[in-house]
């Protein structure tokens, strides 16, 4: 076999490396067993019977969520979002000339059963809001809408933007309702609006 | 049967599995003749040093390298050669398109107004391309070419089928240049570390399997009876990384939830299948190389190497605490990856009585501060990753620039440095020529090692304070965002001094190269007869 010419380089290294059999130190048997007492310790505390589906360490309770507490069972903000938002917007200033705000608005913040009944029949007609006129058409939601669903929006666009009127009981909604309830139009403006008691 | 009990006996049974495994290793049960191994053990009782020509403790010198022993290395060398320049000129480049890739990114995250002109600089596609020339150029290439000069060297026969692994290392990087081309152009497979379309992994594939089929033909013929710790480590990486690559990117197989987790499962052992075992391999080679030393216990390294093999593969589900897949999965894998400790533990504890009063070699030798410092920073990253799993410390740091400078810290810190310092060692020998100015070795150390430093403790602190801000529910998202910027800009200042040091390796290689007859023989602080750059 030819050998090639050997490289200074390779002359002045070390021979190829060996291992020596000197025995594994005690402490590192010692943190083999410590880790093995934290593997089974770890393992008998892990929450892995649950079922796969749920995933890694979640609970029945935090996947059902926050049980809503008695009397505050409806989300006002998520209404709003949902039906309100379109027109008067997420900020609650509507838009200018077209709809009106409910920030700072002396409908919302005002009288709460003449709120209760505008959210319940609509208005079509001539509105004055913070000195702006607007002509429009407020949909009604008596029909879509139960009392306190009604009631959890009126309290979140009362306590919103700066507004902070008190919160509105579902029982008024209920009354309100039973006032108005063989009205069929919407009330015909802020002059109507003025008159309710 | 309860999760839990199967859980628990499948814990325990594979933990005594693996160690009747180890100990079988230990007392030669699945060798086929022990003569071999016998050869190297015999005046081995405990505590007893067994290099023939040394007294205890001292070096030998290399005069007295034997004249067959050098024969077996020039052939070896000369054999690898030229196949190994070949990587390393690919090392090389993919070392400075990373860099430059990595340094954009990295300063597009606190000044993103910055170089928005062309889709393929914006921050999703060139940190993905900074993802990709690491992990697939210049991680691989330096050490798939370290890994084929080493190994025949330690076989002491000559390499066999370098050509297959020439074939298979221009595919791999014409491969890679399609891979990069495609992620820029903006198209990706989605999958982070699997980014690249699974039509040119077919490349890598091929080019990957031809550059192992070399290893086998090798160890089919090798000269030696007992196999070095370092061909254990090379030749599984080799083996591991087409199964793992393969498995990974097979197109329709993996879907939703379970796709996820096969991401992780590649994800994570691509880091410590591939790149640890390669780095792993160079130290346990170059390190008693250059100091003259036979490593401390071959008992550790059997620890440290089939602890590494077994837990490593089950701990990518860390990555996924918290998330839509089996509780069982993820316990599993938070208990393996603080098993990791103990094979960490081992190696530590192998370097460490391997190099105890022979510190002094420092000074001296390049190859040997860059391996000390990864091997430093190898236990450092490890023992980090395997608090970071726990689920107490992974709800802070999941998600943050925490987990960046983590991993920065294994592979830049720990792989990277290594294959530096084996790069130092192997370039002379495969060349013929000596690094011309010493100091460009100094100067790409020092900037490498404080450029990390500054890299990683501004990531660590400031994604620490961002996962703090994220938890606190009356603090903005944006107050998290906004309160990394300093952190991030210090980590763009590391980084650039990480980029300039490579700059300069590259530099200084150049000139190796273009430098006709000016050959340093001696002198200089690193260069003395047997220090072995």
């Amino acid at each position: 076999m030819n050998t090639p010419k050997v490289l200074p380089q390779q002359r002045r290294e070390n021979p190829d490396p060996q291992e020596r059999s000197t025995p594994v130190p005690r402490l590192v048997l010692l943190l083999a067993l410590v880790l093995v007492a934290f593997g089974i310790d770890y393992i008998s505390h892990a929450e892995v019977n649950s079922p796969a589906g749920w995933g890694d360490a979640r609970t029945r309770a935090e996947l059902i969520g926050e049980r809503p507490a008695a009397g505050q069972g409806v989300d006002g903000g998520a209404i709003y979002a949902a039906m309100c938002a379109g027109c008067h917007q997420a900020t609650g200033q509507g838009l200018p000339g077209v709809f009106p705000p409910l920030a700072g608005s002396e409908w919302v913040v005002g009288k709460a059963s003449t709120a209760a009944a505008i959210l319940l029949h609509g208005i079509s007609g001539p509105i004055q809001v913070k000195g702006q006129e607007f002509n429009g058409t407020m949909p009604a939601f008596a029909g879509s809408l139960g009392d306190a669903e009604i009631a959890a929006v009126l309290s979140h666009v009362r306590s919103q933007w700066g507004n902070s009127a008190a919160p509105i009981p579902a029982a008024l909604v209920t009354e309100t309702r039973a006032r108005h309830a063989d009205r069929t139009t919407p009330f015909n403006g802020g002059d109507e609006l003025a008159k309710l008691p | 049967m309860s999760p839990l009990a199967i859980l628990m006996s499948a814990f325990i049974l594979s933990i005594v599995g693996l160690g009747f495994f180890i100990w079988s290793q230990r007392a030669h049960l699945t060798d086929p003749s022990t003569e071999g191994s016998e050869v190297i053990f015999a005046a081995g009782e405990i505590g007893t040093p067994e290099e023939p020509a040394a007294p205890s403790g001292t070096t030998r010198p290399a005069a007295d390298a034997d004249d067959a022993e050098l024969a077996a290395r020039a052939r070896a060398d000369a054999s690898t050669a030229p196949l190994v320049f070949f990587f390393y000129c690919c090392a090389f480049v993919w070392l400075l398109v990373a860099s430059a890739a990595g340094l954009t990114a990295s300063i597009k995250l606190h000044a993103p107004d910055w170089l928005t002109a062309e889709a393929w600089l914006s921050f999703g596609r060139i940190r993905t391309v900074h993802l990709n020339a690491v992990a697939y150029g210049w991680a691989p290439m330096a050490g798939l070419g370290t890994a084929l000069f080493v190994i025949p060297r330690l076989l002491k026969t000559e390499l066999v089928g370098g050509r297959y692994a020439l074939l298979g290392a221009a595919l791999w990087n014409a491969a890679l240049i399609a891979g990069l081309g495609s992620l820029a152009y903006g198209v990706s497979d989605g999958l982070e570390w699997l980014e690249i379309p699974w039509q040119i992994d077919l490349l890598f594939v091929a080019g990957g399997a031809l550059i192992g089929l070399p290893l086998i033909l090798t160890l089919r013929r090798r000269q030696v009876a007992h196999l070095y710790v370092s061909v254990w480590y090379m030749g599984c990486a080799l083996f591991w990384f087409p199964v793992l690559f393969l498995v990974a990117n097979f197109p329709g197989l993996h879907h939703g939830v379970e796709q996820a987790t096969m991401n992780w499962w590649f994800g994570h052992n691509v880091l410590g299948l591939f790149y640890t075992p390669l780095a792993l391999a160079s130290i346990y080679y170059f390190l008693p190389k250059v100091i003259g030393r036979p490593i401390q216990s071959y008992n550790l390294s059997l620890l440290g190497f089939w602890g590494l093999a077994f837990f490593y593969g089950q701990v990518g589900g860390h990555h996924l605490i918290g998330g839509p897949v089996p509780g069982w999965m993820v316990t599993l894998s938070i208990v393996q990856s603080m098993m990791m400790i103990l094979p960490v533990a081992a190696f530590t504890a192998n370097q460490h009585l391997t190099l105890k009063g022979n510190l002094g070699a420092l000074r001296q030798s390049p190859t040997l501060r860059f391996m000390c410092l990864g091997g430093l920073m190898y236990t450092a990253s490890s023992v980090q990753g395997s608090f970071e799993a726990l689920r107490s410390m992974n709800a802070i740091t999941h998600f943050t620039h925490y987990t960046v400078a983590h991993a920065h810290l294994g592979l830049y810190g720990f792989v990277s440095l290594v294959f530096f310092g084996a790069m130092y060692f192997v370039i002379p020998r495969i060349t013929g020529r000596d690094w011309p100015w010493p100091r460009m070795i100094s100067a790409h150390f020092w900037l490498a090692s404080t450029g990390i430093a500054i890299y990683f403790v501004s990531l660590t602190i400031g994604g620490w304070l961002q996962g703090r801000a994220m938890l606190d529910e009356s603090r903005g998202f944006m107050e998290s965002v906004l309160l990394t910027l300093p952190y991030l800009k210090a980590r763009s200042v590391g980084g650039a001094m990480m980029a300039l040091g490579h700059v300069v390796f590259a530099a200084h290689f150049v000139r190796l190269l273009i430098a006709r007859g000016a050959r340093r023989t001696a002198a200089g602080p690193f260069a003395t007869a047997a220090e072995g750059i």
